[in-house]
């Protein structure tokens, strides 16, 4: 079978182009100005809360959106105003919509019987591709007969049925159990591998962004935040939004306060001073700078003397709640102002174990210190900003 | 039941709303069977009980119009009409139920001036529809003035029900066939007809009974020739003998075989959607 995959992907690009795409619905946008290239073959997740324009992007590509503006190129051709099976891409939806009144055998042949293809050759072919997902044996079953799991499984084959340049998947984890979820997810992984198109995958879930893609897109209502690999979006994140929303980061503010020695020093509330790496542009003195650090970096020790003055890259609290995660335990620190998270090793955690009310420093080194492009505004309405995820 | 048990006795408000359910049902459901008990009467019989030798003679009377009425000529009208309706009803719901999916300008208006037909009393709009008919020269007949009466009625509940079964159609049914490559009307023929037919029999079965035993809207725009409700009608004020409770009988029979043909289709086709061949 992957020799059929092979032909197909051969002489198209699955690349993805997006030229100022705009789509505007009545007189809010539901995406502004999108400009973003997904490379052929790659495993690209649009990742963000929902209604931030993530889906319509995802439409607008497939075609089942028109844009108010903008162009989307398919390798070197503009799809504006093509149908879905001249774009080259297949999408699967998030309900699978598996038609209810055809068989497992009918809905993958569904494609070939649109393109008459006759009964013999197109039953044959769907029989194929539904070995291919290890289905064959429920070819007669209708499609309520089957699992989540199942189903997602024929959704795929009927996509794929299409020899598609372009594989739209539209949250195809969400209706599915956690066990199943992690399962299918690495089904998705070793497919996209194996057929080398590209995949582009809706998902308002962190974990499956990471540990799926090759190249992450972070959205915020109708933008785009950062789009880079899985790793630079974790680690580097560059606007408190994507720190936020990717997890496992905290974002703190402070003024710039002198720079030296390719360092610059903040200060921050109630009388912290931190320090990052100098990075370009150079900010100005007196501006405020925003940073984060992974809440795993952060070191945490009782604080015996409260009246004491911090040292660098130091924060004073009082721990909230603490919650045992298996290998790390998170405790959550009350700043007077603000939270801020330690996700502690358990060993280094039951060394010195730290209870709600207790107060804490919490340190860093400046090398774990991510400074962000935009200063955090701290905004009310962020849903993410206690970062209870 | 294990349900009963784990809620304790049943309150005495369960034996005072079962008694009246029980004398519901026998209100709806005891002057028919007794009608259809009646219709056995024998040569000798009145028209009350008691049931005297029982024989099948009424039922012959009816179809060898000797002292009853046309009865085989009404229903060989009712029944035409009632196909028709049914057919138009159908087709026109359909239509317009996908019409009405996208909202266009004027579609509220339009929406419920097709409803307010089902307001406006039948022997009323029968005389507009007369008057109307009259001027522009068409004679009254039962597929013609009566038939556009009863698409008057069929109508509006052809439509309601087809909106609620579009209204659950889910669009993504027909972007994925879009998606694979399908026509606008091969994914209409392939994928919306059949996923909405079962709605489509339930249009039909409202078209049919409601045109079939329809009399307000039947009485003026008719013609000379009775349908049946009508001719019924007309026996209850002329013929004394139990050939017309054998006329309810079979004129019963026949609405209960359409409705469990229709209702039979809808359950096999969810069966075999189900997968339970």
């Amino acid at each position: 079978m992957s020799t059929v995959a092979a032909n197909s992907m051969a002489p198209a690009s699955g690349e993805i182009r997006l030229v100022n795409l705009t789509k505007t619905f009545g007189a809010s946008n539901a995406v502004e100005n999108i400009n973003l290239t997904i490379p052929h073959g790659s495993y690209c997740c649009l990742l963000g809360p929902s209604g931030c324009g993530k889906t319509t992007i995802l439409r607008m590509i497939a075609g089942h959106e028109t844009p108010t503006s903008g162009e989307i190129y398919i390798g070197s051709d503009m799809v504006v105003g093509k149908p879905p099976v001249e774009r080259g891409t297949a999408m699967m939806f998030q309900s699978y919509a598996l038609f209810p009144h055809l068989t497992i055998l009918d809905n993958v042949a569904f494609y070939l019987k649109m393109r008459n293809v006759g009964k013999e050759e197109r039953r044959a072919k769907a029989e194929e591709m539904l070995k291919r997902v290890q289905l064959h044996a429920l070819k007669d079953r209708m499609p309520a007969q089957l699992s989540g799991g199942q189903q997602q499984r024929v959704a795929l084959a009927r996509s794929l049925i299409t020899n598609p340049k372009v594989l739209l998947l539209d949250e195809p984890l969400s209706a599915l159990d956690e066990f199943l979820r992690l399962r299918m997810r690495g089904e998705l992984k070793s497919l996209q591998n194996e057929l080398g198109i590209t995949f582009v995958h809706v998902t308002h879930t962190q974990p499956e962004a990471i540990a799926l893609a090759n190249m992450v897109v972070v959205m915020d209502t109708g933008r785009i935040d950062q789009a880079d690999t899985a790793n630079v979006i974790f680690n580097r994140p560059t606007t408190p939004y994507v720190a936020r929303f990717m997890g496992g980061q905290n974002v703190l503010t402070g003024a710039v306060n002198g720079k030296a020695d390719g360092r610059i020093k903040l200060k921050g509330a109630n009388g912290a001073v931190f320090e990052a790496a100098m990075k370009e542009p150079t900010p100005a003195e007196g501006a405020p700078l925003s940073f984060a650090v992974r809440r795993d970096r952060i070191k945490l020790r009782k604080n015996r003397d409260v009246k004491a003055a911090t040292a660098t890259n130091e924060i004073k609290g009082v721990v909230e709640s603490t919650e045992y995660q298996g290998s790390y335990v998170k405790v959550t620190i009350d700043l007077g102002g603000g939270v801020f998270v330690a996700n502690l090793p358990d060993g280094d955690y039951f060394a010195d174990p730290v209870d709600k009310g207790d107060a804490v420093i919490a340190t860093w080194n400046t090398a774990d210190v991510n400074i962000l492009a935009k200063v955090d505004s701290g905004v009310a309405g962020d849903p993410y900003l206690n970062a209870n995820h | 039941m294990a349900a009963s048990q784990s809620y304790g006795p049943r309150p005495w408000t369960f034996y005072v709303l079962a008694t009246l359910f029980t004398l519901f049902v026998i209100f709806l459901y005891g002057p028919m069977i007794a009608i259809l008990v009646l219709s056995f009467q024998g040569p000798s019989a009145s028209l009350v009980f008691p049931l005297r030798e029982p024989s099948l003679m009424w039922f012959d009377e009816l179809f060898s119009p000797r002292r009853t009425g046309d009865v085989v000529g009404a229903f060989n009208r009712s029944m035409p009409l009632a196909i028709i309706v049914m057919f138009l009803t159908v087709l026109i719901s359909v239509t317009a139920g996908f019409a009405f999916r996208r909202r266009f300008l004027g579609s509220s208006l339009i929406f419920y001036t097709a409803i307010a037909s089902l307001i406006v009393p039948g022997l009323v709009l029968s005389i507009g529809l007369l008057v109307t008919f009259r001027f522009f020269g068409i004679p009254a007949a039962w597929y013609s003035s009566a038939l556009g009466a009863h698409l008057s009625w069929t109508l509006p509940f052809g439509l309601l029900i087809m909106f609620a079964v579009l209204g659950r159609l889910n669009p993504s049914y027909e972007e994925a066939a879009h998606d694979l490559g399908a026509s606008r009307w091969q994914s209409v023929k392939s994928v919306v007809i059949p996923i909405v037919f079962p709605g489509m029999i339930a249009v039909a079965l409202f078209g049919f009974t409601l045109s079939y035993d329809e009399f307000p809207r039947s009485w003026l725009t008719v013609g000379s020739r009775n349908t049946l409700p009508l001719e019924i009608w007309t026996m209850t004020t002329n013929v004394t003998s139990p050939a017309l409770y054998a006329l309810g009988t079979v004129t019963t029979v026949v609405s209960f075989a359409v409705i469990a043909l229709a209702l039979g289709s809808i359950i096999i086709i969810q069966r075999r959607r189900a997968g339970r061949k």
